[in-house]
């Protein structure tokens, strides 16, 4: 699994050299195809090809994913150190907001989210960047207070470090280590809520080839072509498994304590 | 006690907050009826204007919002701008089958969870190995994946199940990824909680696996059941959403998208507040239970 965690980004990268066909391409005369020479996974009920809709849906799909969680690793991040350094009011009308959002999934934040700007790529990474983002603030006001309390950074403070270079020299190094972590387990539940959130036709355009897009289109033909419909899925499935292997993999690195 | 009611407190905050956000959202839209009406051409400004006054449109938000409030607490939840019905029994019938679906599902994850967990505790190899496949199983594949295979296998290829309507694939789908999600945390505790002295000790004088279970396992470990549950119940309604479209039940995730996709803000408010005030519902109730249940809780804040 770590292996296609590997593979799958170069897959994206590489696929518009490597689709056989443009992923928009409607071929009329051979519409719902099964598996075969031509067609290695098929067509659509457009007559699309499969392959090279899952290639191009590749790059959307982690682009999307990686994105949003980069996002809601700044956001979230940046909310959560500099929230918790504003002083008691601030910090506890800011953490109101965050713990208001907190409580909700990320599914139903990202639909409102979407719902109330519209459809597309860009609503859709900021949809799922908010969503996740208040996890990351608790986060980061845990592990800042922590390591205000200890006795390095205290004893930086008594020889004279100004608040910045303590925040940047002391903490921010301490507290990057668990924000990566937790963008590790956010990555595959954003594929996830990505796929979701265009099967529910709320992401991306409605004929841009994203894996959930594709599932969508091809559920409702279900019987007359199943492998439209399996293959998006498959794919979905993978590329959560290996995401959250990476995600296992990079939280042994950064935190060797909790392995 | 105290601090159930400070939870209590802040929950209630929490969902007037959330209620008022989604209110500014999809209730406050400049797009309102009167634009409509003038976009048809019969109406100058001034008759514009005096049916915003007429409509309470020209009143600032948080005034319109408590009238909304004030209806919607009184039943009223405004009428359907796609279907020209009143909201409240649309909302009505779709959280009755959205519920039923959160119902069964939570119940079967729960007491697969439970079973499993116990089944460990009282020794059984198997119960270990199923608890680790499971979890495995809720974390690599998403409910999404599994309900779109069992669909294609058992409607399309099998035959079995009717494709539209059924409850059984979604309840089970939801169920066995309710019971991975929490079984592998329950069962870390259940096993700390068999390793302790007074447990072993309580075993070798010949205590059986229902009476330790009974007796040591469920009292230790119920704060952190409780919690887990709470957990898991507030992340079943976005499995719900997607087993609802996928099956074609015509619950709450259904009635909101349909509306998001028609333009009907009243639905979609509607629905969408209901959703986030059971969310919050059932965290607080969780958070209750817990420091009832727990009572080092109170003291650590």
């Amino acid at each position: 699994m770590r292996f296609l965690a590997l593979v799958l980004p170069g897959l994206a990268l590489l696929g518009p050299w490597l689709a056989p066909f443009d992923p928009l391409d409607q071929d009329l005369l051979a519409l719902n195809q099964p598996p075969g020479a031509v067609h290695w996974l098929g067509t659509d009920h457009l007559g699309r090809d499969v392959l090279s809709r899952l290639l191009a849906g590749a790059g959307t799909t982690l682009a999307v994913a990686a994105l949003g969680t980069a996002l809601a690793l700044l956001l979230g991040g940046l909310a959560g150190l500099i929230l918790s350094g504003l002083g008691r009011g601030a910090e506890w009308l800011g953490f109101a907001v965050v713990d208001t959002l907190r409580g909700l999934p990320p599914l139903l934040l990202g639909l409102v989210a979407l719902a109330a700007m519209g459809p597309g790529l860009a609503p859709l990474v900021l949809a799922l960047a908010l969503s996740y983002a208040p996890l990351f603030a608790h986060v980061a006001r845990t592990a800042r207070r922590r390591e205000e309390a200890a006795d390095y950074v205290l004893a930086a403070v008594v020889s004279g470090a100004g608040p910045w270079r303590v925040l940047l020299r002391h903490i921010l190094p301490n507290v990057a280590g668990p924000l990566v972590t937790l963008a590790a387990i956010t990555l595959p539940r954003c594929v996830v809520t990505e796929s979701v959130l265009s099967f529910l036709g709320l992401g991306a355009a409605p004929d841009a080839p994203t894996w959930g897009r594709m599932a969508a289109d091809a559920a409702r033909l279900a019987e007359a072509a199943p492998h439209a419909l399996l293959v998006p899925v498959t794919a979905i499935a993978l590329a959560t498994a290996a995401a959250a292997a990476l995600g296992n993999a990079v939280r042994r690195q950064v935190d060797p304590r909790r392995a | 006690m105290k601090r159930s009611l400070a939870i209590l407190a802040t929950s209630l905050a929490h969902g007037l907050a959330i209620t008022f956000g989604l209110f500014l959202l999809f209730g406050a839209i400049p797009g309102d009826a009167v634009d409509v009406l003038a976009s048809a051409g019969d109406l100058d400004e001034s008759q514009q204007a005096a049916m915003r006054a007429e409509l309470g449109l020209d009143q600032p938000a948080w005034r319109r919002f408590l009238a909304w409030g004030a209806a919607a607490l009184a039943g009223d939840l405004g009428t359907s701008q796609r279907f020209g019905q009143p909201v409240g029994p649309m909302l009505w019938e779709a959280a009755g089958v959205t519920l039923q679906l959160c119902a069964l599902s939570g119940a079967l994850g729960i007491l697969l969870a439970f079973g499993l967990c116990l089944a460990q505790a009282a020794g059984s190899r198997g119960a270990q190995l199923a608890v680790e496949a499971i979890n495995l199983w809720s974390i690599a594949l998403p409910t999404f994946c599994i309900g779109v295979a069992a669909l294609l296998l058992f409607s399309v290829w099998l035959g079995w199940l009717p494709a539209i309507g059924g409850l059984l694939a979604p309840v089970l789908i939801l169920g066995i990824d309710n019971a991975g999600q929490i079984a592998k945390p329950l069962s870390e505790e259940v096993a700390e909680v068999v390793a302790r002295p007074h447990v072993m000790a309580a075993r070798a004088r010949g205590l059986t696996p229902l009476g330790l279970a009974r007796w040591h396992v469920l009292p230790l470990a119920a704060p952190v059941a409780v919690s887990l549950t709470g957990v898991m119940l507030a992340g079943l309604l976005g499995g719900t959403l997607t087993m609802e479209l996928l099956f074609g039940l015509p619950g709450m995730g259904a009635l909101v998208l349909n509306g998001i996709q028609g333009r009907d803000q009243p639905v979609v408010l509607a629905g969408l507040v209901a959703a986030a005030l059971a969310i919050v519902l059932v965290n607080a109730l969780s958070a209750v239970m817990q420091s009832v249940l727990d009572p080092r809780l109170g003291g650590r804040e």
